[in-house]
């Protein structure tokens, strides 16, 4: 049977930590840029940058390395911070992107909105 | 709150240079995200489950043609591609009605039929949740907050890779005369699994 790749994705996230937030069977986004990370990092994988178990591996770390410092309850907690994280972390060890070039990237966005 | 902001905001200024980067050295296109997003705000969610209930509700004939072979039923239906094709050649629409109350459950969330549910709840997948509704399953529905009469028998069925069955819900009363389109806002993939009932919300 043939599974589309984004399906199989987010199917791997589910019953565990890792699993994306949704509500009544759809994801959801509470910013835009979630919703860019989360297609984002399965583009990449969907075109062969990297393999998804090693993304969703890093999210499952980056969780537990929150988990192990905080407590279940605390309202900082942020799935998308992870993702995020877990995101940033694959590119740079994928050799994808150059982490100074990222660096300067973010701050210059900073700071234009900032000015603004 | 100074500081949450700030995370906010510095998330958002991160993702924009990632995606940017990206697109610059042309490892990804913006249109290649854009797609993975709409694969799941528009081609694959409960929305498409809902409208095959609303018509089926609205459509005896086309009720009856759903219950008796789903997939060429749902073929009929314009929606997304994929809908009765690969992913729904094995699904099975089963009734619900005073006599009889459909429950499904699934141990592969893989299996689960997403085109027309979306992703499932995390409950879905927790083994006791699966072992207790096949075991119990009118003591596990009244936690969900639904009692079915003693009258009334209770069907569970295991989703699997062979058959993904979905429940086609009691139409609720007081939406005589409704649009298909004012129906399927009112579907729940939770009453497409069997664990809720359809209401009519005070407005």
């Amino acid at each position: 049977m043939q599974v589309k790749f984004e399906q199989f994705a987010a199917a791997s996230m589910l019953g565990s930590d890792a699993a994306p937030p949704r509500s009544n069977g759809e994801l959801l986004f509470h910013r835009h840029w979630e919703g860019r990370a989360f297609g984002i990092a399965i583009a990449l994988s969907k075109k062969g940058h990297y393999e998804w178990e090693d993304f969703r591996q890093g999210l499952i770390a980056s969780i537990a390395e929150w988990e192990a410092t905080h407590c279940q309850v605390d309202p900082d907690w942020d799935y998308y911070q992870h993702w995020l994280m877990a995101l940033e972390q694959l590119t740079l060890e994928s050799n994808l992107l150059d982490p100074v070039e990222l660096e300067q990237r973010t701050a210059k966005l900073l700071a234009k909105e900032h000015q603004s | 709150m100074t500081e949450k902001i700030d995370r906010e905001t510095y998330s958002a200024a991160r993702v924009r240079a990632l995606e940017a980067l990206l697109i610059e050295k042309g490892i990804i296109t913006g249109e290649t995200v854009d797609k993975v997003i709409e694969f799941f705000e528009r081609d694959m969610g409960p929305f498409n489950g809902a409208k095959i209930v609303a018509k089926a509700w609205n459509d005896p004939m086309f009720k009856q043609r759903l219950l008796d072979d789903t997939p060429s039923a749902i073929a009929e239906m314009n929606l997304p591609r994929g809908m009765a094709g690969a992913e729904g050649e094995h699904m099975k629409a089963v009734a619900n009605t005073p006599e009889v109350h459909n429950l499904i459950v699934c141990t592969m969330c893989s299996c689960y039929p997403w085109p027309v549910l979306g992703l499932p709840p995390y409950w879905f997948k927790d083994p006791t949740f699966r072992a207790r509704a096949i075991r119990e399953p009118r003591k596990v529905l009244h936690e969900f907050g639904l009692d079915i009469p003693a009258s009334t028998r209770v069907d569970v069925w295991d989703t699997s890779a062979q058959i993904r069955w979905f429940v086609l819900p009691e139409r609720p009363t007081g939406t005589e005369g409704w649009t298909e389109e004012q129906l399927a806002a009112i579907v729940t993939p939770e009453a497409m699994q069997g664990a809720a009932k359809v209401v009519v919300s005070v407005v």
